[in-house]
């Protein structure tokens, strides 16, 4: 128990506390990636009639697989298809939680805990299980919904094609998200200070006032951060799309950017133009994410 | 009059969201107890009479490969989670409490690991990985899934948040080695912030599938995840087990219901919302 | 607090160094010349093990171990990448369509010499598609999948319906029963599996893939091909068939309750209806396929599979023991009988089509007592199967562009043509020589 020199390890402790997650970010993070990328620029060249061990050569490819990812308009519509879906999600999901949240927090709620957990349950099932399970609701002949409607008189909207297939999809995402989000905002409500709506109660402010103009602005940052990751979420849109693709004729294989690549590198079996539109898509994420952070950093001050 | 009528309406609009989130619920549960025959044929929340048939066909199927699936996925978000806990934990602490050339360029390289599309690395990964001669064994599910960069982000969050300076100095005046002093002072302050790491990268680990899919053959290693898309893929000329599938999905929540509702006191998401106001 | 944590953490660890070694010794194991073989076996077949079970008991020397997988389009590149990063397993099955593509990512080993004893076994046809067309044998067949009509005889009797002998007739019965009741569908066009599109271009005569000398020649927008994408294109226009996919909860509840009546599909239909459609035992029936020219009998294919060995096997030295078994597993008696009675195939080897094994029909066509001996008449009329080495470029072409045809009700043949491109763009830019 000598600590003549306690400066050296300071200085190198945080090193030695990071080296785990360096080695293992290097490994399965940074090695991959670069690989990914080593693969983008390659191509297979095959010789004769492909037929038989040895007709199959890697070769440099260039910018080739690029510029026929770029030039692919299923990517561009990939995309497009994406935002639709994001514009019809993110607002939903996340109205959906400030608004169940804020309800929470309005005195003399009652079951509050139980509708806490019943809207946070879906967090919980996988998005595979969830997309299964909506799929069998949203099935004409064998949804409960249709069926009342149908004893009702009434035919019930086609969600397995055309615009409803955006509305079907967001809806699967809006279930699974909701309450998780519900659950940041409502601790970030939880959060403030009583004292600061007290005042304006006493003044006479309605909840609804009390809820506009105080909680809203203090739970802001919790807004804009679930903002973000469900931003994120959204562009990496895949498996509720994939599940469901089996059960109508309007999901096409390469529905989203993401359904895209796994097309072209697990069913068409090309890993190297799949490696070259992954990195557009990763540069794409990387770029809209910093995007949104350098708005946000210099909408408030400073920022951390 | 009018204020007890105005109190219900907040109470009802969250019963119809709770009740919009429970339907996909009560239906598996539901059709898990039909028959074959049942399940396309009765009204679909009329409940069935085949549940116990179910679960014994499925606890059947390739003599009960449906229970060592589960106990996969056990295994993998278990010691995941936990290795990832821990890797956060020591990772995150040293980020929050100490000042040093390349740190936040560090953070910044490990949280966009976040921005990768997971599709995007699985093949890499793989190759990767059976270049090592791991490919098809547990680790290779596992290791891949230690490193959160998600977990990371929290854990400084909350180290920053719950470790006061003074502690970590008081203790370096006592003469604590850096080491011990993470271990017995700063660890323990943690734990809260940690079991919530936990907490997310179990589901995440649990739910995983693309990972497993291509890293495993032998299907006596799968998830759950991917054993039950085995029987929902049975091909041509054996269509999808929608029965075992229904009353494997159901079981498979079931554990992470459990362990939800069993941890709830100890989620800490406000962790999240604290993060940008500071 | 930590300690406690930590320390069942260690132990957990190292029960899991404990499975993994546990598996790595197995696959070393195999590789030692001394001792028992063990080969690994990745097939989608149900109850493929207990098949197997038979071979382990009667070959201690070589042990086989299946590893089910989820069958699917997907399932030829993972097993494409795990030979490629030197882990694939020692035999796999593939669908017939899939055995140029394997073949030409030097997958699949030449087992010629150890298959040659059991050429004579097979039908001509079916030997030229595990061969393909060359001097090599790549896989030895296991099950062939002619098609065939199925329809509700009990319904067809209802409506007045004759059993259509034509695709004619087969559009009028459509029709008819459209007339007679509208929220019924004599059968419908789903764009969600290639294999059924592709048996049907078979029986009209298609050659989708054909190779003179270097060159790849691709014929799927041939003229075979578009009368049949015509044909049922013009059904789904018209309304007379419905346009949703198959294999779907919809689809399943549509054939149980007799929404839909007929289903073209191949003979293992029987296991599929046992499934999707329990309540309807008993009821439906087998014919021919319809056919294009009156008092013909020419039919197509949907799927059938094959057991190959792999390259890895080879290079292991385990060539031998592997194609041993496959030879085993598609034409010893028992072990077709079992296949038979476990997993509800329909063997490719032509005695096991006469055999004692299919002397009774399926339980869910009691009805139909000389269902195998229909069968085996059926499966003469096979006409001759032409696969490419991108089969699976232009099967998920297929998916999409028939699928949005099928939902806009709108142009098959352009659809056609899409497929045709994108199958020839792809095997131009790996540079296959092409023509077409």
């Amino acid at each position: 128990m000598a600590p003549p020199q306690p400066r050296p390890t300071r200085r190198l402790a945080p090193y030695a506390f990071l080296a785990p997650a360096t080695l293992l970010f290097s490994l399965f993070f940074a090695l991959p990636i670069g690989y990914a990328v080593y693969l983008s620029f390659r191509a297979v060249r095959v010789k004769g009639l492909g037929l038989g061990s040895g007709a199959r050569t890697e070769v440099w490819a260039g910018f080739g697989n690029y510029t026929s990812a770029l030039s692919d308009p299923e990517l561009l519509g990939g995309a497009g298809r994406t935002l639709v879906y994001g514009a019809l999600l993110v607002p939903a999901m996340l109205g959906a939680a400030l608004f169940f949240a804020l309800l929470l927090d309005t005195p003399a709620i009652r079951f509050g805990s139980f509708s806490r957990l019943a809207i946070f349950l879906p967090y919980a099932v996988p998005g595979i299980v969830a997309s299964l399970l909506w799929g069998f609701l949203y099935l004409p002949t064998v949804s409960p919904g249709y069926f009342l409607l149908t004893e009702a008189g009434m035919s019930g909207p086609d969600l397995l094609s055309g615009n409803g297939l955006y509305v079907a999809l967001a809806n699967i995402a809006v279930w699974g998200g909701t309450g998780f989000n519900m659950i940041v905002i409502y601790t970030s409500l939880r959060s403030i200070p009583v004292e600061l709506y007290e005042a304006a109660r006493l003044d006479g402010c309605s909840e609804l006032k009390v809820a506009l103009r105080i909680k809203i602005p203090m739970v802001l940052p919790s807004l804009v951060l679930t903002f973000f990751f469900s931003m994120i979420a959204t562009l990496q849109v895949f498996s509720e799309p994939m599940t469901l693709k089996p059960m109508t004729n309007a999901l096409s294989s390469t529905w989203s950017p993401l359904m895209k690549v796994y097309r072209d590198a697990f069913v068409q079996g090309d890993i190297h133009s799949a490696a070259a539109t992954s990195v557009i898509i990763a540069v794409g994420t990387l770029l809209i994410s910093f995007g949104f952070l350098k708005l946000v950093n210099k909408r408030t001050d400073g920022g951390s | 009059m009018r204020t007890k009528s105005t109190r219900w309406i907040p109470t009802l609009i969250l019963l119809l969201g709770a009740a919009y989130c429970l339907v996909p619920i009560i239906w598996v549960v539901t059709a898990s107890t039909k028959s074959g025959q049942e399940l396309f044929t009765t009204f679909t929340f009329a409940p069935g009479t085949g549940f116990l048939d179910n679960l014994a066909e499925l606890s059947s199927y390739r003599d009960g490969v449906y229970w060592r699936w589960m106990l996969n996925s056990a295994l993998y978000a278990g010691f995941g989670a936990l290795l990832s806990a821990a890797l956060s934990g020591v990772t995150g602490y040293a980020l929050a409490k100490y000042r040093f050339r390349g740190r936040n360029a560090l953070f910044s390289i490990l949280l966009a690991g976040v921005l990768m599309p997971p599709i995007t690395l699985a093949i890499p990964q793989y190759l990767l990985m059976a270049e090592a001669g791991l490919a098809d064994s547990y680790w290779s599910v596992l290791l891949p899934s230690i490193l959160s960069p998600y977990g990371i982000y929290l854990a400084r969050i909350y180290a920053a948040a719950a470790i006061p300076d003074e502690v970590v100095e008081a203790a370096r005046v006592d003469g604590a080695r850096e080491f011990r002093l993470f271990r017995s002072v700063a660890l323990p302050m943690m734990v809260p912030g940690l079991v919530t790491v936990f907490l997310f990268q179990f589901v995440a680990i649990w739910n995983n599938f693309l990972l497993p899919y291509i890293m495993l053959g032998d299907d006596a290693k799968f998830p759950v995840t991917v054993g039950l898309y085995s029987l929902l893929q049975q091909g041509a000329n054996a269509p999808a087990l929608y029965t075992l599938v229904i009353t494997g999905a159901l079981l498979s929540i079931v554990p992470l219901v459990a362990l939800f509702l069993g941890l709830q006191r100890y989620w800490r998401i406000d962790l999240l919302s604290g993060a940008v106001k500071s | 607090m930590n300690r406690r944590v930590l320390a069942p953490a260690a132990l957990a660890l190292t029960g899991v160094l404990a499975l993994a070694a546990c598996s790595g010794s197995a696959d070393t194991g195999g590789k030692a010349a001394s001792g028992p073989v063990n080969l690994t076996f990745w097939s989608w077949t149900p109850n493929m093990d207990k098949v197997v079970a038979l071979w382990n008991q009667g070959h201690p020397d070589i042990q086989v171990s299946v590893q089910k997988q989820a069958s699917g389009d997907d399932l030829v590149t993972k097993t494409i990448t795990a030979a490629k990063a030197g882990n694939a397993p020692d035999l796999v099955q593939a669908e017939f369509q899939a055995l140029p593509t394997l073949v030409s990512n030097d997958v699949l080993a030449d087992i010629a010499a150890q298959a040659a004893p059991v050429k004579s076994q097979f039908a001509a046809g079916v030997w030229q598609q595990v061969s393909l067309g060359t001097d090599a044998v790549y896989a030895i067949p296991q099950d062939t999948a002619p098609l065939a009509l199925y329809y509700r005889a009990d319904l067809f009797q209802q409506y007045g319906l004759k059993v259509p002998a034509t695709w004619t007739e087969f559009a009028d019965a459509a029709r008819q029963l459209k007339q007679k009741d509208a929220t019924k569908a004599l059968t419908t066009f789903s764009a969600n599996d290639s294999g059924l599109f592709a048996g049907l271009a078979q029986q009209a005569g298609a050659k989708w893939w054909t190779a003179a000398g270097e060159t790849w020649k691709v014929g799927i927008d041939d003229a075979a091909t578009r009368k049949v994408a015509e044909f049922w294109g013009g059904l789904v226009k018209e309304g007379a068939v419905d346009n949703q996919p198959m294999y779907t909860p919809a689809w399943s509840k549509a054939l149980n309750d007799g929404s839909q009546i007929a289903w073209v599909s191949a003979v293992w239909a029987p296991g599929v209806l046992t499934s999707s459609a329990p309540d309807t035992k008993g009821k439906w029936a087998m014919a021919p396929l319809p056919q294009w020219t009156a008092g013909e009998s020419v039919t197509g294919s949907w799927g059938g599979s094959t057991t190959g060995v792999t390259t890895g096997a080879k290079k292991a030295g385990h060539a031998d023991a592997a194609a041993q078994f496959a030879t085993w597993l598609n034409t010893d008696p028992t072990a077709v009988a079992a296949l038979v009675k476990e997993a509800g195939i329909y063997p490719a080897a032509t005695s096991a089509q006469t055999g004692a094994a299919l002397a009774t029909a399926p339980e869910f066509f009691a009805n139909q007592a000389d269902f195998y001996p229909k069968a085996a008449e059926l499966a003469k009329g096979t006409a001759p199967a032409a696969w490419g080495p991108n089969v699976n470029v232009a099967y998920s072409t297929f998916k999409d562009a028939f699928g949005k045809a099928a939902q806009d009700k709108g142009d098959f043949g352009a659809a056609l043509t899409a497929m045709q491109q994108a199958t020839v763009a792809d095997l131009k830019k790996n540079g296959f020589k092409t023509e077409g």
